[in-house]
């Protein structure tokens, strides 16, 4: 089996510290940090560790229909989006993701979107 | 710079959240800067519980009360943050209450996501788990239980020879034709039906199934542990088979007429291939059985000699004579039973 990334960054050790700092970034975002002003930490916490575990290829797998569910009354626009992407791409590499990698990462990302943006 | 200047510089300075309560009401005397950033609505003058508004108040005065001091977790809003903090409430002897906060979100924030992984985790392990039953039953279900065991232990089955064993052979009497005319579907679900009924009497006899290829099904008695009733077995599951058949006849669509061998002898058994692996029986016994086959009619089960004479008189037999059988030469050979319709 191919070398997921997940395990090629140093599972879930390593992980963990990209989840906590795309948590806060989030968080500090003034674009899509207000989606989070009234989530729980615990769930959004679970929701990060899900979601980063399964863009790598770790031990999660978010169906298509249960990221649809999650986000379909938000009002995600393109703009929220794009801020996501940028905020994670950021993080990886703060975390020593290779150019390539990250591609591949955002790729993953971008093949959601039907299931997370619902605006304009 | 007098002294108590230099205190509340030092106070201010700490990097733990520290405040001066008014003993009574409770209230914020002095806020230390990590406190004052935190309790971004609470200065000076206001009370505890718009700082901490989930502090139950009247546990932190029983606390002071009793033992003069009072430890708890709290957690508090700040912009879209949830902060936690372990805190400490003193009663001093300056006459002032301490208020000391450590902040402990991080800490809760990692056991959150440990909490989130660990259960990734064991859900994955779950599903393996369930995974391996699912193929240990698959490998189960084409190689014995001791075969199985040495592979699993070793990765690989040391082939090995069994003797005694009795072979059982059978196959069906105009199965080409009979596959062109039912069809595919009907053909697949007859096999299973007749297969599983074999299967089922082979269970009662000690008489496993080692494979079928098409209309090919071969059984063994006495394998993978010695059986000293092996001839006896595959006899008596011979019997139940051709008695199955003719009874399965009599209320179904499709007739189907086999054709019996029983042999007996040696026989190795072992895991054959590496990427597509069967564990497979072969040697003289079953190459015996085979070729005895295509000396039965139809309904018919046809056993070698040594096989007959193993059984002795506890199952009729009729002597058919002697026959050339390919690469075994000239062989006596026997009828068992009663044959169906001929008799």
């Amino acid at each position: 089996m191919a070398q997921t990334l997940y395990d090629k960054y140093g599972g879930f050790g390593a992980i963990s510290r990209v989840v906590m700092a795309f948590y806060d970034e989030l968080l500090d975002s003034d674009v899509v940090g207000p989606f989070f002003d009234d989530v729980d930490m615990k769930r959004l916490m679970d929701h990060q560790t899900k979601f980063v575990a399964s863009l790598l290829g770790g031990p999660a797998d978010i169906s298509d229909i249960r990221l649809e569910q999650a986000h379909r009354n938000l009002g995600i626009d393109g703009t929220h989006f794009e801020e996501m992407k940028r905020i994670l791409d950021q993080t990886l590499a703060d975390h020593g993701f290779e150019p390539d990698d990250r591609a591949a990462v955002m790729a993953e990302i971008e093949s959601r979107r039907g299931q997370i943006v619902t605006g304009p | 710079m007098n002294i108590e200047a230099i205190n509340e510089q030092l106070l201010r300075a700490i990097g733990a959240g520290v405040a001066i309560l008014d003993p009574d009401a409770l209230t914020f005397r002095f806020l230390n800067e990590v406190l004052a950033e935190w309790f971004e609505a609470a200065g000076v003058g206001a009370p505890l519980a718009a700082a901490l508004p989930d502090l139950d108040l009247e546990a932190v005065r029983a606390g002071l009360e009793a033992e003069g001091r009072y430890t708890a977790e709290a957690s508090f809003r700040r912009k879209r943050r949830t902060l936690v903090v372990a805190l400490t409430i003193t009663r001093t002897d300056a006459g002032v209450v301490l208020l000391e906060c450590q902040n402990i979100t991080r800490m809760r924030e990692l056991e959150t996501m440990i909490e989130s992984y660990s259960a990734m985790v064991e859900r994955n392990t779950r599903d393996l788990q369930r995974e391996k039953e699912r193929v240990e039953k698959l490998l189960l279900s084409i190689m014995p239980r001791s075969v199985y065991e040495e592979y699993k232990t070793f990765g690989t089955v040391t082939p090995q020879s069994y003797e005694p064993v009795s072979v059982l052979t059978l196959d069906f009497i105009d199965f080409d034709e009979m596959t062109l005319k039912v069809g595919p579907s009907v053909m697949v679900s007859e096999m299973n039906d007749i297969y599983s009924a074999f299967d089922r009497i082979g269970e009662q006899f000690a008489c496993e199934r080692i494979k079928t290829v098409g209309d090919s099904y071969v059984a063994i008695a006495g394998l993978p542990e010695p059986d000293a009733a092996h001839a006896s077995a595959v006899a008596n599951a011979a019997l139940r088979f051709v008695r199955y058949l003719a009874r399965r006849n009599e209320s179904h669509p499709h007739s189907w007429r086999c054709r019996i061998g029983l042999a007996s002898g040696s026989v190795i058994g072992s895991v054959v291939g590496t990427q597509k692996y069967v564990y497979d029986v072969f040697g003289p016994a079953v190459n015996l059985a085979t070729r005895l086959r295509d000396h039965a009619g139809p309904m018919e089960i046809v056993a070698a000699d040594a096989t007959r004479t193993l059984l002795g008189d506890d199952l009729m037999f009729t002597e058919i004579g002697e026959a050339t059988v390919e690469g075994f030469g000239l062989q006596t050979l026997h009828r068992l039973g009663e044959t169906l319709g001929a008799a």
